[in-house]
């Protein structure tokens, strides 16, 4: 009722003022990008009809679009203003009063709608929007979008400008190599390791190392790097295609040393990560065509084979480390295809054992991928899922899923611009915010950058390279490119960042599966820090975060594998922060070391003792999924009552006023 | 008339199904071949203890083990086109049990084989550094038990007088005078089971790739003659049934007197065809390249924009007149395991199979767009 009274008065306003937009005859154009809306409305229908169904009380809006080149076109009203409201579009083409409808949208997300035409250059075709379902849209896009496989033209929404990798090199590895925690270059050869050190802003000094021993793979599927003897270089993992060699760092970064155990593998991504939660990072191996291996690292340059419990079978492609239910450890996604494509997530229990949990959560997709990218695209504190497909076959594409925050997942592809480019197919699909503007984007798709409208949906760009590298190869705060020979430097300046890196102490040094939280007035945005994304390359193990046109980050909170937390308030912004493990904690320290939960499994009471004196903390109770079961206040040695919990795994969090600790138990 | 025929049907019919009936029940009754050896050829196997440890166990061969010479019975035969492994030769055996025949399918599709039945393929060297003599590296057997198919890999010692049962891969060293009387060295790969897998599947199962009758219907030059093998299959009865005079099979891919695209679709199937197929291991690109398949040009990729980039000028599967842009010949003369094709099976590039690629590929008209 509300609302059709204040449809009259809108009516009746309009009615007052004889604006362009009204009728076909007074159509004006619109151009490509985001249009705002007229409120005045005419009443005439479409002529002779309209593409849907009409009730004879509708308004109408009327606009023209003339594109400039053969191409499809998208119409949508799925923006951020318009959310909320539900929408209609018609396109037409011919003349007034003898128009055919050719196109037409209606719920593609929520209640808002897509239109999507194939249009000729220079011919004008009419878009109206209507008050069937009650609104008109507060704005509207147009925009050029490919039918794909080297399709209708794509805009290239942001430039980068070029310069060769020294000496020639092609590298697809782009990590610090000397602890500077800045970015740099690395080729491969045989027993040659190259680092090109980043040692001013895009300036580099190359040294050849010669590995020692005979290195027997090549990083010819995949590169990962990460440190793996906690001795503050990074070491490295070769996938080749009948076994792994890890380059291990000498204790200055200065020498380089091959292992291998020698095994059979046919390798796919590999990954360095905490497998066993021991605060020594080790590798993991995805297997084409047998179970997926892992190498546990005994932090001196030794590592112990192990096959089996992470993925059987084969036809695993696409490994990455990931935290999906925020607590702080990292759980496993493998993107499979071929043979046995089911895609599976193995939940990390905390206690060096892991669940496979991917049909509960509904990501058993059968999508043919090779990577899988995982970023909290809607920043609404959870790791939500893009698939992008290497295949059309069995008639499967890409899947955008959001994260539910209680261990499930939403397939949401339709409107989400992911749709419109199901023939774009590739192998690599990689997390970053490549316009800084605080919403993660997907560089994938075979050499698009997909950007994030903040709406869950995304608008293609083209890109100079499919499958690249990715850190700051400038420190200018803008994600680069590295891919062959050359270097490709994102021109961006227009927006603010901070890239943060973690150096930990009781978690593994490179802090791999921390997670990074930054809160500005916007909100918060998180990020894993992870090795090992996309399909074949290393990308930057700093995190990496755009804040838009926020000029003050209120805080940054790091939770550490160890369940440290460390927070650091107000930082600069345009800046690189580098964090070391409970730097920033007072009682943190005596948390940790002190404290014990006990007994663990626990069956009718928990014990936590250690707490400092004369201090009130808060607990809370989650279970597996996230999900708050209790909160009460505790203090210095206190027995809490846990026998209404249903059997399982929970995580006690220990909060006091500026720290916070996670302690995982089973209760029995 | 019209009687009759009905009548002839209707006795074929119960003909037929007592036939059925017949060979299902002796199937169950036949007992399981105990450890005495055939008695017909002296090959000793028992489908419940293969696999032996040793090659020498099953006496598919007689006299020194190193000469391959076939027991009774252990038939020799060789596809029209083989799979190319490294250069290596191979002498290839069939052996089924007594009593038991394969049945022929369709000219494309394996023969459907029963229980019991052996393929035996050796793999070796001639002309090897610095001996000048024969090595062979592995023997591998793939028979089938309970209608599903096994596999069993023999791996040569050094004095060839034995091969033992082995089921991890290895990497044996090869240097050898080729018969240009030029060197060559390269470390051939004995493949693990998974890997034999990984070839020999389909929809989830092992199977054998070449006996079909497309990759058989050839001439061989038996002990007592040269003989269609088809012909020689069914006279020793390891055919039986109806096998049409005439099979749409592969050209020999070496023969300059066949059609250029038949040979290419010859060497496709039996090096590709496998894995490039419905239930193969890269089931999910599009392109087919089994022989009976790429009479369509799009199955075999001409024109056909790859799903996965590699660079910008690789712009088609087959690039028509234009080799540089065509991803088959690149990943063909590639030893890069991220490119090469196949995956598996080989460490060097097969020259001759890419220039045949390449003439083909010069011979195509008009350029795609």
């Amino acid at each position: 009722m509300q609302k059709r009274i204040l449809l009259s008065i809108m009516t009746l306003f309009s009615a007052m003022h004889l604006y362009a937009q009204q009728s076909c005859a007074t159509a004006i154009p619109a151009v490509l990008g985001t249009t705002t809306a007229s409120t005045s409305f005419g009443t005439t229908p479409p002529a002779p009809a309209h593409c849907m169904v009409l009730n004879g009380s509708e308004s109408f809006l009327w606009y023209t679009f003339t594109p400039a080149v053969d191409t499809n076109v998208r119409v949508s009203t799925v923006t951020s203003t318009n959310t909320g409201l539900d929408t209609r579009i018609s396109v037409f083409s011919g003349t007034c009063g003898a128009l055919s409808c050719i196109a037409y949208g209606d719920d593609e997300s929520a209640f808002l709608s897509i239109a999507t035409f194939a249009a000729t250059a220079g011919t004008t075709y009419y878009i109206v929007f209507d008050t069937y379902w009650g609104n008109m849209p507060i704005d509207f896009t147009i925009s050029y979008v490919s039918t794909g496989g080297g399709g209708g033209p794509i805009p290239q929404l942001i430039t980068f400008t070029t310069q060769g990798i020294p000496n020639g090199d092609n590298s697809r590895c782009v990590m610090d190599m000397n602890g500077d925690h800045i970015d740099d270059i690395v080729y491969t050869s045989g027993n040659t390791l190259r680092v090109h050190y980043q040692t001013a802003p895009a300036t580099f000094t190359s040294t050849t190392h010669t590995i020692s021993g005979t290195v027997t793979n090549a990083p010819s599927w995949s590169i990962a790097g990460g440190d793996m003897d906690n001795n503050g270089y990074n070491d490295l993992i070769y996938g080749g295609g009948s076994g792994a060699s890890i380059i291990m760092a000498n204790s200055t970064g200065t020498a380089y040393t091959h292992y291998s155990g020698g095994q059979y593998i046919f390798s796919q991504r590999t990954n360095v990560v905490d497998i066993n939660n021991d605060g020594i990072a080790d590798a993991f191996v995805c297997h084409d065509i047998d179970a997926n291996v892992f190498y546990i690292s005994n932090g001196s340059g030794g590592f112990t084979w192990n096959q089996g419990g992470l993925g059987a079978n084969g036809g695993n492609y696409g490994s990455v480390w990931i935290d999906y239910d925020n607590d702080c450890d990292m759980d496993l996604y493998i993107a499979k295809c071929g043979s046995d494509p089911i895609d599976q997530l193995h939940r990390n229990n905390g206690d060096g054992t892991y669940t496979s949990v991917g049909v509960a959560a509904g990501l058993n997709d059968a999508t043919e991928n090779w990577s899988s990218t995982w970023a909290d695209f809607d920043n609404d504190g959870d790791m939500d899922v893009f698939m992008g497909a290497s295949s059309n076959w069995g008639g499967l594409s890409h899947k955008l899923y959001r994260n539910n925050g209680n261990g499930t997942f939403t397939n949401i592809t339709a409107g989400s611009g992911f749709d419109l480019y199901y023939s774009n197919l590739g192998i690599e699909n990689y997390p970053g915010d490549f316009n800084n503007d605080g919403w993660v984007d997907v560089y994938g798709l075979g050499g698009l950058i997909m950007f994030n409208d903040g709406d869950m949906t995304f608008t293609a760009s083209t890109s100079p390279v499919a499958g690249a590298a990715v850190g700051d190869l400038n420190q200018d705060g803008a994600l680069d490119l590295v891919a062959g020979t050359t270097i490709y430097k994102n021109n961006l300046t227009s927006n603010n960042y901070i890239v943060v890196s973690t150096v930990g102490v009781q978690s593994n040094k490179n802090g791999i599966g921390a997670r990074v939280t930054v809160q500005t007035a916007s909100g918060s945005q998180i990020r894993d820090v992870r090795s090992g994304q996309a399909f074949s390359s290393m990308q930057t193990l700093n995190a990496h975060f755009g804040i838009g046109q926020e000029t003050a980050i209120e805080k940054i909170t790091i939770c550490w594998p160890s369940g440290v937390v460390d927070v650091i308030n107000n930082p600069a912004i345009n800046s690189h922060l580098v964090v070391v493990e409970g730097s920033t904690v007072s009682v943190q320290e005596e948390l940790s070391q002190n404290l014990q939960v006990f007994p663990n499994p626990a069956t009718s009471h928990l014990s936590i003792s250690g707490l400092p004196a004369n201090r009130v903390f808060a607990l809370e109770i989650f279970d597996v999924t996230g999900k708050l079961i209790s909160t009460q206040q505790v203090s210095e040695n206190v027995t809490v009552d846990v026998q209404s919990l249903v059997p399982g795994i929970y995580v006690a969090r220990i909060s006091g006023e500026a720290s916070q600790l996670n302690v995982k138990f089973i209760k029995e | 008339m019209d009687f009759f025929l009905h009548l002839v049907a209707m006795i074929r019919t119960l003909f037929f199904v007592f036939a059925l009936a017949f060979i299902a029940a002796c199937r169950r009754d036949v007992p399981i071949p105990d450890d005495i050896p055939d008695e017909d050829t002296g090959v000793v196997f028992n489908l419940d203890q293969v696999p032996y440890p040793k090659l020498s166990d099953y006496k598919f061969f007689t006299g020194a083990l190193k000469n391959l010479n076939p027991n009774e019975r252990v038939l020799p035969y060789e596809p029209i086109t083989p799979l190319f492994s490294d250069y290596a030769h191979k002498s290839r055996f069939v052996w089924m049990m007594k009593d038991s025949s394969a049945q022929y399918v369709s000219d494309h599709s394996l023969f459907d084989f029963p229980d019991g039945t052996v393929f035996i393929k050796n793999f070796y060297y001639d002309n090897v550094v610095p001996s000048g003599e024969r090595k062979i590296l592995e023997t591998r057997l793939l028979y089938k038990k309970e209608g599903e198919w096994k596999f069993a890999d023999y791996i040569w010692n050094q004095d060839q007088s034995e091969a033992v049962y082995e089921t991890n891969g290895s990497y044996v060293p090869v240097q050898w005078i080729d018969d240009q009387g030029d060197n060559q060295s390269l470390t051939f790969r004995i493949p693990s089971e998974v890997e034999c897998f990984t070839c020999h599947k389909s929809n989830g199962n092992k199977i054998p790739i070449a006996p079909k009758p497309q990759n058989l219907d050839k001439d061989f030059s038996y002990p007592d003659g040269v003989k269609n093998q088809l012909v020689k299959w069914q006279e020793v009865g390891y055919l039986t049934g109806n096998v049409p005079g005439t099979i749409a099979r592969v050209a020999d891919w070496t023969d300059d007197t066949q059609p250029l695209e038949t040979r290419v679709r010859s060497y496709l199937d039996i090096n590709c065809g496998f894995c490039h197929s419905d239930g193969g291991h890269c089931n999910y690109r599009p392109i087919r390249l089994e022989f009976f398949k790429t009479l369509d040009p799009a199955m075999l990729g001409v024109c056909e924009i790859p799903q996965q980039f590699i660079t910008p000028q690789l712009t088609h599967v087959i690039a028509r007149s234009n080799i540089a842009r065509s991803v088959m010949h690149f990943r063909m003369s590639s030893t890069d395991p991220q490119y090469m094709m196949p995956l598996l099976g080989r460490s060097v590039v097969h020259q001759e199979a890419v220039d045949l690629l390449g003439q083909y590929i010069l011979s195509l008209t008009p350029i795609c767009n």
